[in-house]
């Protein structure tokens, strides 16, 4: 009786053995050779010349050529090919890897040929006869292809990124030498989450990387710090990520950037971000001041709804007080607004897409809030330079009523949309923003042009009741202006006139034609021109948009791997200026 | 009569049955004293077998001919991984009695089928059910991006779609706005192309959300062998996009659309503390930055 649970026992640990033995494909791939290439276009890594490639279990497969399509992940080493392990010694003419399906497949080279088949990284049971891909031992077509990077070695880690030792890198026209380089091919978009502020330059330097982290140094350029180093650290999940950043890492005035973000489940998520602003110069030294800045976010997803909290803190001086620092007395190192601890939190709710009518594409969303601003001394924020409310609470609700695109006769296209929120403050008033917009569009299929006109008026209005002459009197524009107390405000940009009749009522309107041509999937142009009436009189810098802009952008494809796109920008007479011409150009692949 | 029409159909039947049979005849072996010859890529030559890249072994002469590919003349080159051969097979023996070599990239020869019946390579008999998939060539699609966004989005706003394969570039691919809500790019692709993108106004801070006001995966995508294909794609708000979301007020100011605080000096709310007149002369540390996305 106990011969059968014996052998039944006896089964279950050879079925474990074996489920243990098919592992999961290999995590990391060591590459040696003479000389290892990236082709950047193609995602393709080469290696020639006593090849070494150390799979992740201890297993070594050499031969005299080896290559990776990363974007496909699928490698090959050819030519005398060794593989060995514990558990394995075999030679053979060629070895294909392919982890997404979990097989590799051999070509061995001793006694009559066959096709092996290998699961996973179980080395004991060889499968001969199986049938194989087609183009399993296939190499890449480089005809033509330069190298992105020449490297003495590679640690390739699927689906994620390749670490290049001892790289000389492609740049401005020279292979630059650089002790380590990380390429970064991930799937994962949370690599690329960024923990620094705008600059005109950057290059990044990617140095360290694993499959769930990258080190980079970044060269920068802004108008503010010059050109300067900066760094980041990436920390990255399938559905979590944390970047922490200095930046700039080589100038007195530092940010210290922490960002992470997790979503615990496919309905629940949060955001963190944390930011402190110090000056301390050199290299290491105490700092001489440090602020610091958070936003917490945390989004559910409801019932065909969602649901957001936000807060915002502010802390104007981390660092300690002086002792008998006298709140009543200003001194050079001494603000007693940096006791100051401003916070600011919102509970946002949004619900679905609703559609009015069963057959008809009139669509609808709600939105409502609730929020509370926080801020002691009362002393406003930038730029206010006046005091306001030490507590605001307040409160909005909102809707966006529209229509799907309604197709017309003759290629006709019609859509509609109307939104408008109410924010009521607990200071008495009351914000209105709304904004109505028509476009009608039209395609010119044998012309291969698209083209739309569009009108939309936005209104704003701040109502305080029997306070709104008090609130918006005669002769005030803002404070902002340089020239305040009559019909013109000056601005560095000239001075525009036509604010005296404003009473915190805002009207836009704006009308924008634009027609698209794209002959061909290489070509595109994009002419848009757009004219808004907007009142009070838009002031440069503060409020409202040039009157007139139009806007060109013509994209080329020059070559198989390089698109051009340039984008140039009219504002016709605004600013005291005649034309203000923005031109960009973007290559991309 | 009936019955000799019966069996003439019966016969045409039969025939009809057996043409396949016929079809699947085994190549015609070539005729005595030819050869045959065929191109492609090397693998390796080992244990008197030459490797192509199909995975099939052919039999090496004991002392095969090694020659230039295109003057037939002495070469340097050796038949190692990646060269290109034209292979001669004697159909007699089987074995391959001549090679010519080159590094110059060979087009396919699509007369190899015939010679498969003289590699040495055992013949595949497992089926392999994890490989599956269909037929791609490569072909180029035109495919068209078509991507819907909320309707309060700004008529000037820029649209783009990032992918894995710029590396998430925020910009890596401009669309163009066709209509009050919805913007295109079309884009000619190989079939068989694959890849994962997401929308944005040109900076991670401004991606796509979802209804529920989550940041939505990746779109998966992949390139049909077709002749065109259209990708819909709706974006329900911006992350950016606090106008649908209670508006970030500085604190403590009053927020109105176009004055901080709109009453003129002197006005509603008393002084702060140790305000002096002309306002505070000494900077205070830096206005924290908007937070990155």
């Amino acid at each position: 009786m106990r011969f059968p649970v014996l052998i039944a026992l006896a089964a279950m640990l050879v079925a474990s053995a074996t489920a243990r033995a098919v592992a999961s494909p290999p995590t990391s791939l060591d590459v040696s050779a003479s000389g290892v290439d990236f082709f950047y276009n193609r995602f393709i890594v080469t290696a020639d010349g006593n090849v070494r490639v150390r799979l992740s279990d201890g297993t070594i497969v050499s031969g005299q050529t080896f290559t990776m399509d990363l974007k496909l992940n699928r490698y090959l080493v050819a030519g005398d090919v060794h593989l060995d392990g514990p558990k394995v010694h075999e030679r053979g003419a060629a070895f294909a890897g392919y982890p997404d399906l979990d097989r590799s497949y051999f070509l061995p080279a001793e006694g009559a040929p066959e096709r092996w088949t290998y699961y996973g990284l179980d080395w004991s049971d060889k499968h001969p006869g199986r049938e194989q891909p087609g183009d399993a031992f296939y190499f890449p077509d480089l005809t033509g292809e330069r190298p992105y990077i020449y490297a003495a070695g590679a640690r390739i880690v699927p689906k994620t990124n390749v670490l290049f030792d001892q790289p000389r890198v492609y740049t401005a026209g020279a292979y630059l030498p650089l002790p380590r380089y990380v390429v970064t091919f991930s799937a994962n978009s949370h690599f690329y989450e960024n923990g620094f502020a705008g600059a005109r330059a950057d290059v990044a330097l990617p140095f360290n990387g694993s499959e769930h982290s990258l080190t980079a140094l970044h060269v920068r350029n802004d108008q503010f710090n010059g050109t300067y180093l900066a760094i980041d650290q990436h920390f990255v999940w399938p559905n979590d990520w944390i970047v922490a950043s200095i930046d700039p890492l080589t100038q007195e005035q530092r940010q210290y950037n922490l960002i992470g973000y997790k979503r615990f489940s496919p309905k629940f998520e949060a955001r963190a971000f944390l930011q402190e602003s110090a000056a301390s110069p050199g290299l290491i030294n105490r700092p001489i001041n440090a602020a610091g800045f958070t936003e917490i976010q945390l989004n559910a997803g409801l019932s065909r709804s969602g649901l957001s909290f936000t807060q915002d803190n502010y802390w104007q001086q981390l660092l300690g007080y002086r002792p008998g620092a006298n709140d009543t007395v200003l001194t050079a190192n001494y603000d007693p607004r940096w006791r100051e601890h401003p916070s600011n939190a919102t509970l946002a709710w949004t619900g679905f897409e609703n559609r009015i009518f069963k057959f008809a594409p009139l669509l609808f969303r709600l939105r409502s809030g609730i929020g509370n601003a926080h801020d002691v001394y009362g002393e406003g924020g930038y730029p206010n330079l006046q005091p306001g409310p030490r507590e605001l609470w307040y409160h909005y609700t909102g809707a966006t009523l529209y229509t799907a695109p309604v197709r017309l006769k003759n290629n006709f296209s019609l859509t509609a949309s109307f939104d408008k929120q109410r924010t009521w403050y607990s200071e008495p008033h009351q914000v209105d923003v709304a904004d109505t917009r028509f476009s009608l569009a039209r395609v010119f299929e044998r012309q291969h042009v698209n083209a739309f006109v569009a009108y939309e008026t936005r209104t704003t209005g701040d109502y305080w009741g029997a306070q709104q002459l008090a609130a918006y009197p005669p002769g005030n524009p803002n404070p902002a202006c340089t020239v305040s107390g009559g019909d013109v405000c000056a601005t560095p940009f000239g001075f525009i006139g036509g604010q005296n009749a404003f009473r915190g009522f805002a009207i836009s309107r704006g009308a924008t034609g634009s027609v698209v041509y794209t002959p061909t999937a290489y070509f595109g142009l994009n002419l848009t021109l757009a004219h808004f009436t907007d009142f009070p009189a838009p002031v440069p810098g503060l409020y409202g948009q040039p009157p007139w802009q139009f806007t060109g952008d013509l994209r080329m494809r020059l070559s198989k791997q390089l698109l051009v796109d340039v984008t140039r920008q009219y504002y016709f007479n605004f600013a005291n200026e005649r034309w203000t011409p923005q031109l960009g150009v973007q290559f991309s692949p | 009569m009936m019955r000799l029409l019966s069996i003439l159909l019966a016969a045409a039947a039969l025939t009809a049955l057996a043409l396949p049979s016929f079809a699947q005849a085994p190549a015609p072996a070539a005729a005595p004293g030819t050869v045959v010859r065929f191109t492609g890529q090397l693998l390796d030559v080992r244990n008197g077998y030459v490797y192509f890249t199909t995975g099939d072994a052919f039999k090496l002469a004991p002392a095969p001919k090694l020659a230039d590919y295109d003057t037939g003349g002495p070469t340097k080159l050796q038949p190692r991984a990646k060269v290109f051969a034209r292979a001669v097979v004697d159909p007699a023996t089987k074995q391959v009695v001549e090679l010519d070599l080159t590094t110059r990239r060979l087009p396919p020869d699509v007369a190899y089928a015939q010679v498969q019946q003289y590699a040495a390579t055992g013949a595949t008999t497992v089926r392999a059910p994890e490989i599956v998939g269909q037929n791609i060539t490569g072909r180029e699609v035109a495919v068209e991006f078509v991507v819907t966004v909320p309707p309060t989005t700004p008529l000037n706003a820029e649209v783009y779609i990032s992918t894995d394969y710029s590396n998430w570039d925020p910009r890596a691919i401009k669309m163009d706005r066709i209509d009050g809500q919805r913007y295109r790019a079309v884009r000619r692709l190989a079939s068989g192309t694959k890849f994962a993108f997401r929308v944005t106004r040109g900076s991670w801070n401004a991606t796509e959300l979802g209804q529920n006001g989550l940041q939505p995966t990746p779109h998966p995508y992949f390139t049909k062998e077709v002749d065109a294909q259209s990708v819909p794609v709706t974006v329900y708000a911006w992350s950016d996009d606090r106008a649908s979301a209670p508006q970030a007020a500085q604190p403590g100011a009053i927020p109105t659309p176009f004055n901080p605080n709109p009453f003129p000096p002197g006005g509603l709310y008393p002084p702060s503390r140790a305000t002096p007149p002309g306002g505070f002369p000494t900077p205070r540390p830096g206005q924290p930055n908007k937070p990155p996305r």
